[in-house]
Protein backbone atom coordinates (compact mmCIF):
# COMPACT_ATOMS: atom_id res chain seq x y z
CA UNK A 1 0.00 0.00 0.00
CA UNK A 2 1.16 3.64 -0.96
CA UNK A 3 1.68 4.51 3.24
CA UNK A 4 3.42 7.37 2.25
CA UNK A 5 1.29 9.73 0.48
CA UNK A 6 -0.99 11.65 2.71
CA UNK A 7 -3.49 14.23 1.85
CA UNK A 8 -1.60 16.89 0.76
CA UNK A 9 -0.06 14.78 -2.11
CA UNK A 10 -3.49 14.41 -3.24
CA UNK A 11 -6.18 17.50 -2.74
CA UNK A 12 -7.06 20.18 -4.91
CA UNK A 13 -7.42 23.67 -4.56
CA UNK A 14 -10.91 24.53 -3.42
CA UNK A 15 -11.12 26.90 -6.50
CA UNK A 16 -12.00 24.50 -8.17
CA UNK A 17 -15.35 24.39 -7.55
CA UNK A 18 -18.35 27.04 -7.29
CA UNK A 19 -18.33 28.86 -3.52
CA UNK A 20 -21.77 30.59 -2.47
CA UNK A 21 -22.81 31.77 1.06
CA UNK A 22 -25.23 29.91 2.80
CA UNK A 23 -28.47 32.61 2.23
CA UNK A 24 -28.56 31.92 -1.55
CA UNK A 25 -31.51 30.88 -2.74
CA UNK A 26 -31.14 27.35 -4.32
CA UNK A 27 -32.55 28.97 -7.35
CA UNK A 28 -29.41 30.44 -7.57
CA UNK A 29 -27.75 27.21 -6.86
CA UNK A 30 -29.05 25.89 -9.94
CA UNK A 31 -28.03 28.91 -12.04
CA UNK A 32 -24.30 28.22 -10.75
CA UNK A 33 -24.54 24.89 -11.38
CA UNK A 34 -25.83 25.54 -14.77
CA UNK A 35 -23.15 28.34 -15.69
CA UNK A 36 -19.86 25.94 -13.81
CA UNK A 37 -20.85 22.84 -15.23
CA UNK A 38 -23.46 22.32 -17.38
CA UNK A 39 -23.15 24.83 -20.03
CA UNK A 40 -19.29 24.81 -20.15
CA UNK A 41 -20.25 21.11 -20.06
CA UNK A 42 -17.70 20.44 -17.62
CA UNK A 43 -18.28 17.92 -15.23
CA UNK A 44 -16.01 17.29 -12.25
CA UNK A 45 -17.04 14.44 -10.41
CA UNK A 46 -18.42 14.72 -8.08
CA UNK A 47 -20.45 18.27 -9.39
CA UNK A 48 -20.71 20.30 -6.03
CA UNK A 49 -20.97 23.95 -5.05
CA UNK A 50 -19.21 24.67 -1.17
CA UNK A 51 -21.56 26.69 0.94
CA UNK A 52 -19.77 29.81 3.04
CA UNK A 53 -20.66 31.29 6.08
CA UNK A 54 -20.51 34.60 6.36
CA UNK A 55 -16.78 34.50 7.88
CA UNK A 56 -15.97 32.36 5.47
CA UNK A 57 -15.64 29.07 7.07
CA UNK A 58 -17.40 26.20 4.71
CA UNK A 59 -20.51 24.99 6.30
CA UNK A 60 -21.01 22.09 3.99
CA UNK A 61 -21.57 21.00 0.49
CA UNK A 62 -24.27 20.88 -2.25
CA UNK A 63 -24.69 18.46 -5.17
CA UNK A 64 -27.13 17.78 -7.75
CA UNK A 65 -28.73 15.18 -5.54
CA UNK A 66 -28.90 17.34 -2.45
CA UNK A 67 -31.04 20.04 -5.11
CA UNK A 68 -32.96 17.41 -6.32
CA UNK A 69 -34.09 15.92 -2.91
CA UNK A 70 -34.60 19.34 -1.57
CA UNK A 71 -36.72 20.01 -4.14
CA UNK A 72 -39.30 17.56 -3.92
CA UNK A 73 -40.01 16.38 -0.57
CA UNK A 74 -41.10 13.25 -1.58
CA UNK A 75 -37.85 11.63 -1.93
CA UNK A 76 -37.02 12.53 1.09
CA UNK A 77 -38.74 9.22 2.46
CA UNK A 78 -36.42 6.66 2.17
CA UNK A 79 -37.09 3.29 0.25
CA UNK A 80 -36.13 0.33 2.80
CA UNK A 81 -34.38 -1.30 0.09
CA UNK A 82 -31.67 0.54 -2.69
CA UNK A 83 -32.29 -0.83 -6.08
CA UNK A 84 -35.67 -2.73 -5.31
CA UNK A 85 -38.74 -0.77 -7.68
CA UNK A 86 -41.55 -0.28 -4.65
CA UNK A 87 -43.83 1.72 -7.11
CA UNK A 88 -46.75 -1.03 -6.84
CA UNK A 89 -46.24 -1.81 -3.05
CA UNK A 90 -46.27 2.20 -2.00
CA UNK A 91 -48.42 3.76 -4.41
CA UNK A 92 -44.78 5.77 -5.57
CA UNK A 93 -46.37 5.23 -9.33
CA UNK A 94 -49.12 8.23 -8.66
CA UNK A 95 -46.46 10.57 -6.79
CA UNK A 96 -44.23 10.29 -10.16
CA UNK A 97 -46.54 12.48 -11.75
CA UNK A 98 -46.69 14.70 -9.04
CA UNK A 99 -42.87 15.36 -8.52
CA UNK A 100 -41.59 18.94 -9.17
CA UNK A 101 -44.50 19.70 -9.78
CA UNK A 102 -44.93 23.88 -8.40
CA UNK A 103 -44.66 23.00 -5.05
CA UNK A 104 -41.02 22.67 -5.82
CA UNK A 105 -40.66 26.16 -7.29
CA UNK A 106 -41.16 27.55 -4.07
CA UNK A 107 -38.98 25.29 -2.46
CA UNK A 108 -36.61 26.47 -4.68
CA UNK A 109 -36.71 30.05 -3.41
CA UNK A 110 -35.63 28.20 -0.01
CA UNK A 111 -31.71 29.14 1.82
CA UNK A 112 -29.38 26.45 0.41
CA UNK A 113 -28.23 26.12 4.28
CA UNK A 114 -31.69 24.23 4.55
CA UNK A 115 -30.31 21.31 2.08
CA UNK A 116 -26.95 21.17 2.01
CA UNK A 117 -24.80 18.72 3.72
CA UNK A 118 -23.22 19.58 6.73
CA UNK A 119 -19.80 19.29 6.71
CA UNK A 120 -18.69 17.32 9.57
CA UNK A 121 -15.91 14.96 8.60
CA UNK A 122 -12.41 16.48 7.84
CA UNK A 123 -9.30 15.53 6.90
CA UNK A 124 -5.63 17.27 7.93
CA UNK A 125 -3.04 18.18 5.04
CA UNK A 126 -0.42 15.24 6.55
CA UNK A 127 -2.96 12.50 7.41
CA UNK A 128 -2.78 9.36 5.45
CA UNK A 129 -4.89 8.63 2.51
CA UNK A 130 -5.95 5.39 3.82
CA UNK A 131 -8.41 7.53 6.41
CA UNK A 132 -9.42 9.82 3.54
CA UNK A 133 -10.47 7.04 2.17
CA UNK A 134 -12.37 5.41 4.85
CA UNK A 135 -13.91 8.68 5.85
CA UNK A 136 -15.50 8.66 2.50
CA UNK A 137 -16.60 5.07 2.33
CA UNK A 138 -18.18 4.88 6.27
CA UNK A 139 -19.80 8.05 5.74
CA UNK A 140 -20.88 8.47 2.20
CA UNK A 141 -18.92 11.42 1.39
CA UNK A 142 -18.00 12.64 -2.27
CA UNK A 143 -15.79 15.40 -1.50
CA UNK A 144 -13.20 15.90 2.39
CA UNK A 145 -12.30 19.20 3.27
CA UNK A 146 -9.23 19.24 4.06
CA UNK A 147 -8.49 21.94 7.22
CA UNK A 148 -4.68 23.18 8.17
CA UNK A 149 -4.62 23.06 12.10
CA UNK A 150 -8.56 22.08 12.19
CA UNK A 151 -9.28 25.61 11.53
CA UNK A 152 -8.02 26.64 8.09
CA UNK A 153 -9.43 25.36 4.96
CA UNK A 154 -6.84 24.78 2.03
CA UNK A 155 -8.35 22.09 -0.27
CA UNK A 156 -10.25 19.43 -1.09
CA UNK A 157 -9.85 15.42 -1.69
CA UNK A 158 -11.76 13.81 -3.78
CA UNK A 159 -13.26 9.99 -4.29
CA UNK A 160 -11.03 9.56 -8.41
CA UNK A 161 -7.57 10.77 -6.92
CA UNK A 162 -7.86 8.44 -3.34
CA UNK A 163 -8.90 5.66 -5.71
CA UNK A 164 -6.60 6.30 -8.38
CA UNK A 165 -3.53 6.07 -5.45
CA UNK A 166 -4.82 3.26 -4.31
CA UNK A 167 -5.55 1.41 -6.80
CA UNK A 168 -2.02 2.30 -8.25
CA UNK A 169 -0.48 0.69 -5.30
CA UNK A 170 -2.75 -2.40 -5.92
CA UNK A 171 -2.09 -2.92 -9.40
CA UNK A 172 2.10 -2.91 -8.57
CA UNK A 173 1.62 -6.07 -5.84
CA UNK B 1 -14.36 42.74 -38.88
CA UNK B 2 -13.75 40.54 -35.43
CA UNK B 3 -16.06 37.62 -35.04
CA UNK B 4 -17.43 35.57 -32.41
CA UNK B 5 -14.76 32.93 -31.06
CA UNK B 6 -16.89 30.11 -30.39
CA UNK B 7 -14.24 28.05 -28.75
CA UNK B 8 -14.11 31.41 -26.02
CA UNK B 9 -15.63 30.02 -22.72
CA UNK B 10 -16.74 33.41 -22.62
CA UNK B 11 -20.71 33.90 -22.94
CA UNK B 12 -21.66 35.12 -26.20
CA UNK B 13 -23.28 38.38 -25.53
CA UNK B 14 -20.43 39.46 -23.80
CA UNK B 15 -18.68 38.82 -27.15
CA UNK B 16 -20.66 40.39 -29.13
CA UNK B 17 -20.91 42.99 -26.52
CA UNK B 18 -17.17 43.92 -26.61
CA UNK B 19 -16.80 43.69 -30.31
CA UNK B 20 -19.67 46.41 -30.43
CA UNK B 21 -18.28 48.35 -27.47
CA UNK B 22 -14.85 48.39 -29.36
CA UNK B 23 -16.21 49.47 -32.77
CA UNK B 24 -17.88 52.69 -30.86
CA UNK B 25 -15.19 53.53 -28.53
CA UNK B 26 -12.70 53.35 -31.59
CA UNK B 27 -15.23 55.92 -33.42
CA UNK B 28 -15.91 53.07 -36.21
CA UNK B 29 -19.38 53.94 -35.01
CA UNK B 30 -19.68 57.91 -34.28
CA UNK B 31 -21.70 60.02 -32.53
CA UNK B 32 -25.61 59.42 -33.53
CA UNK B 33 -24.73 56.62 -36.10
CA UNK B 34 -27.78 54.30 -36.25
CA UNK B 35 -26.26 50.36 -35.76
CA UNK B 36 -27.99 47.77 -38.05
CA UNK B 37 -30.85 46.11 -36.72
CA UNK B 38 -30.93 42.86 -34.75
CA UNK B 39 -31.59 41.06 -37.44
CA UNK B 40 -29.14 42.44 -39.45
CA UNK B 41 -26.65 41.79 -36.14
CA UNK B 42 -27.27 38.57 -36.02
CA UNK B 43 -26.66 37.58 -39.59
CA UNK B 44 -23.38 39.57 -38.99
CA UNK B 45 -22.17 37.80 -36.16
CA UNK B 46 -24.59 34.24 -36.55
CA UNK B 47 -25.76 34.25 -33.70
CA UNK B 48 -29.05 34.14 -32.46
CA UNK B 49 -31.69 37.45 -31.47
CA UNK B 50 -31.23 37.05 -27.66
CA UNK B 51 -27.43 37.20 -28.00
CA UNK B 52 -27.87 40.27 -30.19
CA UNK B 53 -30.48 41.95 -27.46
CA UNK B 54 -28.83 41.07 -24.10
CA UNK B 55 -25.61 42.76 -26.17
CA UNK B 56 -27.50 45.85 -26.77
CA UNK B 57 -29.49 45.84 -23.83
CA UNK B 58 -26.22 46.25 -21.96
CA UNK B 59 -24.42 48.73 -23.94
CA UNK B 60 -27.43 50.63 -23.62
CA UNK B 61 -27.47 50.09 -19.70
CA UNK B 62 -23.09 51.28 -20.10
CA UNK B 63 -24.39 54.77 -21.88
CA UNK B 64 -23.27 53.83 -25.00
CA UNK B 65 -26.24 53.15 -26.88
CA UNK B 66 -29.93 54.81 -27.28
CA UNK B 67 -33.14 53.19 -28.23
CA UNK B 68 -35.78 55.39 -30.01
CA UNK B 69 -39.14 53.77 -30.01
CA UNK B 70 -40.13 53.37 -34.28
CA UNK B 71 -36.54 54.62 -35.56
CA UNK B 72 -33.75 52.33 -34.49
CA UNK B 73 -31.13 51.99 -31.96
CA UNK B 74 -28.22 55.07 -31.88
CA UNK B 75 -24.73 55.84 -30.50
CA UNK B 76 -25.15 58.26 -27.77
CA UNK B 77 -23.56 61.18 -27.49
CA UNK B 78 -21.01 60.61 -24.54
CA UNK B 79 -21.83 62.85 -22.04
CA UNK B 80 -19.15 62.49 -19.52
CA UNK B 81 -16.04 63.15 -22.23
CA UNK B 82 -18.02 65.96 -23.58
CA UNK B 83 -18.59 67.24 -20.14
CA UNK B 84 -15.68 69.59 -17.77
CA UNK B 85 -13.73 66.36 -16.43
CA UNK B 86 -13.80 66.78 -13.00
CA UNK B 87 -11.31 65.58 -9.95
CA UNK B 88 -13.10 64.65 -6.59
CA UNK B 89 -11.80 63.02 -3.66
CA UNK B 90 -12.45 59.45 -3.09
CA UNK B 91 -13.69 58.92 0.38
CA UNK B 92 -16.09 56.14 1.52
CA UNK B 93 -19.45 56.60 -0.02
CA UNK B 94 -22.16 59.64 0.88
CA UNK B 95 -20.68 60.12 4.84
CA UNK B 96 -20.94 63.64 5.88
CA UNK B 97 -18.37 65.52 6.96
CA UNK B 98 -17.87 65.91 10.71
CA UNK B 99 -19.43 63.15 12.02
CA UNK B 100 -18.26 59.84 13.75
CA UNK B 101 -19.37 56.90 12.06
CA UNK B 102 -18.56 53.10 13.20
CA UNK B 103 -17.79 50.09 10.32
CA UNK B 104 -18.87 46.68 11.22
CA UNK B 105 -18.69 43.91 8.89
CA UNK B 106 -21.29 42.21 8.77
CA UNK B 107 -20.18 39.31 5.94
CA UNK B 108 -16.86 38.41 4.11
CA UNK B 109 -17.09 35.76 2.04
CA UNK B 110 -16.13 34.32 -1.76
CA UNK B 111 -18.80 33.47 -3.68
CA UNK B 112 -19.95 33.37 -7.70
CA UNK B 113 -21.27 35.76 -9.18
CA UNK B 114 -25.27 36.06 -9.56
CA UNK B 115 -28.01 37.89 -11.68
CA UNK B 116 -25.48 40.37 -13.71
CA UNK B 117 -22.88 40.77 -11.11
CA UNK B 118 -20.83 39.52 -13.16
CA UNK B 119 -21.90 42.24 -15.96
CA UNK B 120 -21.17 44.82 -13.50
CA UNK B 121 -17.45 43.60 -12.55
CA UNK B 122 -16.55 42.86 -16.73
CA UNK B 123 -15.42 38.63 -16.03
CA UNK B 124 -17.33 35.65 -16.62
CA UNK B 125 -19.48 34.40 -14.36
CA UNK B 126 -18.01 31.22 -13.34
CA UNK B 127 -15.30 33.29 -11.53
CA UNK B 128 -15.19 33.57 -7.61
CA UNK B 129 -15.55 36.96 -6.26
CA UNK B 130 -14.80 38.27 -2.68
CA UNK B 131 -17.97 39.52 -0.93
CA UNK B 132 -18.44 42.09 1.89
CA UNK B 133 -21.05 43.31 3.35
CA UNK B 134 -20.75 46.12 6.27
CA UNK B 135 -22.45 48.54 7.79
CA UNK B 136 -21.90 52.46 8.81
CA UNK B 137 -23.79 53.47 11.83
CA UNK B 138 -23.84 56.79 13.39
CA UNK B 139 -23.93 56.29 17.32
CA UNK B 140 -26.28 53.36 17.50
CA UNK B 141 -27.78 54.00 14.22
CA UNK B 142 -27.16 52.21 10.88
CA UNK B 143 -26.71 54.95 8.24
CA UNK B 144 -25.54 52.51 5.55
CA UNK B 145 -25.52 49.27 4.04
CA UNK B 146 -22.60 48.53 1.51
CA UNK B 147 -22.33 45.79 -0.32
CA UNK B 148 -18.80 45.08 -1.83
CA UNK B 149 -17.71 42.58 -4.92
CA UNK B 150 -14.30 41.93 -5.91
CA UNK B 151 -13.14 39.51 -8.49
CA UNK B 152 -11.12 37.11 -6.46
CA UNK B 153 -8.29 36.93 -8.62
CA UNK B 154 -7.98 41.34 -8.33
CA UNK B 155 -6.86 41.27 -4.65
CA UNK B 156 -6.92 37.31 -2.99
CA UNK B 157 -5.68 38.43 0.20
CA UNK B 158 -8.08 40.90 1.13
CA UNK B 159 -9.81 37.90 3.15
CA UNK B 160 -7.35 38.21 5.25
CA UNK B 161 -6.75 42.04 5.92
CA UNK B 162 -8.44 43.74 8.64
CA UNK B 163 -10.67 45.97 6.76
CA UNK B 164 -12.65 47.52 10.03
CA UNK B 165 -9.81 49.79 10.74
CA UNK B 166 -8.65 50.62 7.27
CA UNK B 167 -9.99 51.99 4.23
CA UNK B 168 -10.35 49.00 1.01
CA UNK B 169 -9.04 52.54 -0.61
CA UNK B 170 -5.89 52.54 1.17
CA UNK B 171 -5.57 48.96 1.33
CA UNK B 172 -5.71 48.27 -2.35
CA UNK B 173 -3.27 51.21 -3.08
CA UNK B 174 -0.72 51.46 -0.24
CA UNK B 175 -0.68 47.45 0.13
CA UNK B 176 -1.32 46.06 -3.04
CA UNK B 177 -0.20 48.65 -5.18
CA UNK B 178 -3.24 48.63 -7.13
CA UNK B 179 -4.30 52.08 -7.99
CA UNK B 180 -7.74 53.58 -8.39
CA UNK B 181 -7.77 55.48 -11.37
CA UNK B 182 -11.57 55.85 -12.38
CA UNK B 183 -14.65 55.50 -10.56
CA UNK B 184 -18.20 55.21 -12.69
CA UNK B 185 -21.18 56.48 -10.14
CA UNK B 186 -24.63 55.26 -11.17
CA UNK B 187 -27.59 56.87 -8.36
CA UNK B 188 -31.10 55.83 -7.98
CA UNK B 189 -33.52 55.23 -5.55
CA UNK B 190 -34.48 52.15 -5.26
CA UNK B 191 -37.44 50.32 -2.60
CA UNK B 192 -35.62 48.31 0.47
CA UNK B 193 -35.93 44.59 0.87
CA UNK B 194 -37.12 42.76 3.75
CA UNK B 195 -33.23 42.18 5.09
CA UNK B 196 -32.14 45.97 4.03
CA UNK B 197 -34.92 47.63 5.70
CA UNK B 198 -34.25 45.14 9.22
CA UNK B 199 -30.39 46.56 9.20
CA UNK B 200 -31.47 49.90 8.97
CA UNK B 201 -33.84 49.94 11.38
CA UNK B 202 -36.34 51.36 8.24
CA UNK B 203 -39.96 49.84 7.25
CA UNK B 204 -39.98 47.33 4.47
CA UNK B 205 -40.68 48.51 1.01
CA UNK B 206 -39.54 51.71 2.18
CA UNK B 207 -37.18 53.96 -0.43
CA UNK B 208 -33.64 54.49 -0.25
CA UNK B 209 -31.17 56.28 -2.13
CA UNK B 210 -29.00 53.83 -3.89
CA UNK B 211 -25.09 54.51 -5.04
CA UNK B 212 -24.08 52.08 -7.23
CA UNK B 213 -19.93 52.60 -8.26
CA UNK B 214 -17.91 50.81 -10.68
CA UNK B 215 -13.69 51.12 -9.70
CA UNK B 216 -11.33 50.89 -11.85
CA UNK B 217 -7.49 50.92 -11.76
CA UNK B 218 -6.55 51.68 -15.76
CA UNK B 219 -8.51 49.53 -17.53
CA UNK B 220 -9.02 46.51 -15.37
CA UNK B 221 -12.73 46.74 -13.51
CA UNK B 222 -11.29 45.60 -9.61
CA UNK B 223 -14.40 46.73 -7.65
CA UNK B 224 -17.87 47.25 -7.73
CA UNK B 225 -19.98 48.20 -4.60
CA UNK B 226 -23.88 49.04 -3.92
CA UNK B 227 -24.09 51.58 -0.89
CA UNK B 228 -27.81 52.29 0.46
CA UNK B 229 -29.20 55.16 2.87
CA UNK B 230 -32.16 55.40 4.17
CA UNK B 231 -34.67 57.47 3.13
CA UNK B 232 -34.65 59.97 6.25
CA UNK B 233 -30.79 60.10 5.43
CA UNK B 234 -31.00 61.93 2.40
CA UNK B 235 -28.51 64.47 2.25
CA UNK B 236 -24.95 63.52 0.83
CA UNK B 237 -21.77 65.67 -0.20
CA UNK B 238 -19.85 65.57 -3.43
CA UNK B 239 -16.97 68.18 -3.80
CA UNK B 240 -15.80 68.36 -7.67
CA UNK B 241 -12.50 70.49 -8.34
CA UNK B 242 -11.66 71.31 -12.03
CA UNK B 243 -8.96 69.49 -13.68
CA UNK B 244 -5.73 71.73 -13.43
CA UNK B 245 -5.72 72.48 -17.21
Amino acid sequence: MSESKVVKDLMIGIFEYPHIPYWFSINQAIRIIKVSFISTKKYPEPMAILVFDEKYNLMGTLTLKDILKGLEPKFLKPSTKAQVPEENESGLSIIWDTLFDKSAKEMAEKPVSEIMVTAKYFVEPDDPITKAAYMMVHHDLVLIPVLENKKKFVGLVRMVEIFDELSNAIMKE
Amino acid sequence: MELINREDHQKLYMQLYEILKKKIESKEWTIGFQIPTEQELCEMFNVSRATVRTAIIELVRQGYLKRQQGKGTFICKNIITEGLTMITNLKEPMLEEGGSFSLNTLARTVMMPVDDLHLLLDIPNDKHIIYIKRIWSSGNKPVILQEVCIPYHICPFLLEEDIENNSLFELFERKYGIKITNVKNFMEIAYLTPDEARILGQSDNSAAFVLKQQFYSGETLIMYSRSIKGHNRFHFYIEFERKAA
